[in-house]
């Protein structure tokens, strides 16, 4: 089986992971002071999500643990080491997995669905399955630095 | 360690993260589902009011069209009987006849006069409101009432009505309980300056009236439907 190179893995990654730190960011800043992200088309879903008890942790708003999360997976795609592959795995993973929990909170417990929500989980989504790929394609290869495009 | 050692490892580290994550996910979906399974207090009725008030709009405590040209205001207080008389006896023709169809909502306000326990519990039929459940919390409350005398209304009895309502988010409904309060306070004073001395009263809003005007405690569903008629 024939995989990207690294090179395009991380590019895609880092591409991805800024755009994470984007969403988190704007529902990160449009919730603080006990505001809520814009949802399109009139959808009071935003809303309801931002003032349910799920929105926060430990008192920090989970968007702020998204930009962390966003933040160390585009560390990660600088860097063509197995520590990097092994770490952005673990990020995802567990980026992915909290998406998994909280798209189910969503739809089952709060039954409000918040776009900027559904938005992060898909780019967390995605960067679970290319830093599966990279950790696959690539682990154990020796460390090397990232190709230059041309 | 050779590359492909290396790789064989981080691969199995990975493979066993994986399985813990799906494990972790799991249990944490399982134990809030769990969290919605009643209590230790039994509680009745439930069914039968989520099933009848089923497909009719709710506002905070409004109950009905947000539009409707007339607005009933009921001020009660959730363990007095005569309002769980009211609301098992009257009110369900009205929102049969008038609130289904459009011509008049029903507003439900807390005028607490039993005891201690009322204002927390009018409080938290709020708290229920602002997840579109308020007028389910009210129901099911006076289906599941106790002696007004006793203190049955403790947090436990409250937060198993709640759930038997279908408020989805206990964590926002507990903390918004508390913050509600004063709006309890509030429609208590409103209800003394319209110069209700018992519960139910009603009040009645509508293109014939001059803002709210008070009718005071009622006879029955025949007075409540000539006010709707004569405040169209």
């Amino acid at each position: 089986m024939s995989y990207p190179s690294e090179g395009n893995l991380q590019r895609a990654i880092a591409f991805v992971a800024a755009l994470g730190i984007g969403v988190a960011t704007y529902i990160a800043i449009a919730e603080s002071g006990g505001g809520s992200p814009v949802c399109l088309a009139g959808s009071t879903g935003c809303k309801t999500v931002a003032e349910s008890s799920y929105s926060h942790v430990a008192g920090v708003n989970i968007a702020v643990f998204g930009i962390v999360g966003y933040a160390l997976l585009l560390a990660c795609a600088f860097f063509a080491s197995d520590l990097a592959r092994f770490g952005g795995f673990l990020v995802a993973l567990g980026g992915f997995g909290y998406s998994v929990f909280l798209t189910y909170i969503e739809i089952f417990k709060i039954e409000a669905i918040c776009q900027w929500c559904v938005a992060s989980a898909i780019l967390m989504t995605i960067l679970f399955l290319l830093c599966a790929t990279r950790l696959v394609a690539h682990a154990g290869n020796e460390d090397e630095p990232l190709p230059d495009r041309a | 360690m050779n590359d492909g050692g290396r790789r064989k490892q981080l691969l199995q580290l990975a493979a066993g993260a994986a399985f813990l994550a799906i494990a972790v996910v799991l249990v944490l979906i399982v134990v809030n589902a769990s969290e919605s399974d009643g209590g230790d207090t039994e509680i009745e009725g439930a069914g039968a009011v989520n099933r009848a008030l089923s497909g009719i709009p709710q506002s905070e405590m409004v109950l009905g069209d947000p539009q409707a040209p007339i607005e009933l205001a009921e001020f009660a207080d959730l363990k007095c009987p005569y309002c769980k008389a009211f609301a098992e006896g009257v009110l369900p023709a009205i929102i049969e006849n008038q609130v289904k169809n459009g011509q008049a909502k029903l507003s439900y306000r807390l005028y607490t006069i039993i005891d201690d326990q009322s204002q927390p519990a009018g409080a938290a039929a709020l708290a229920a409101g602002k997840q579109g459940r308020g007028w389910n919390f009210v129901e099911i409350f006076y289906k599941n009432q106790g002696n007004e005398l006793k203190p049955y209304a403790d947090d436990a009895f409250l937060e198993a009505i709640a759930k038997a309502a279908g408020v989805k988010d206990l964590g926002r409904w507990n903390r918004e309980r508390a913050e509600l309060e004063p709006e309890v306070e509030a429609t208590t004073a409103e209800a003394r300056e319209l110069g209700f001395t018992g519960t139910p009263s009603f009040a009645i809003k509508g293109p014939k009236t001059n803002g709210l005007q008070p009718m005071g405690t009622v006879g029955g569903t025949g007075e409540l439907e000539a006010a709707i008629a004569g405040a169209s």
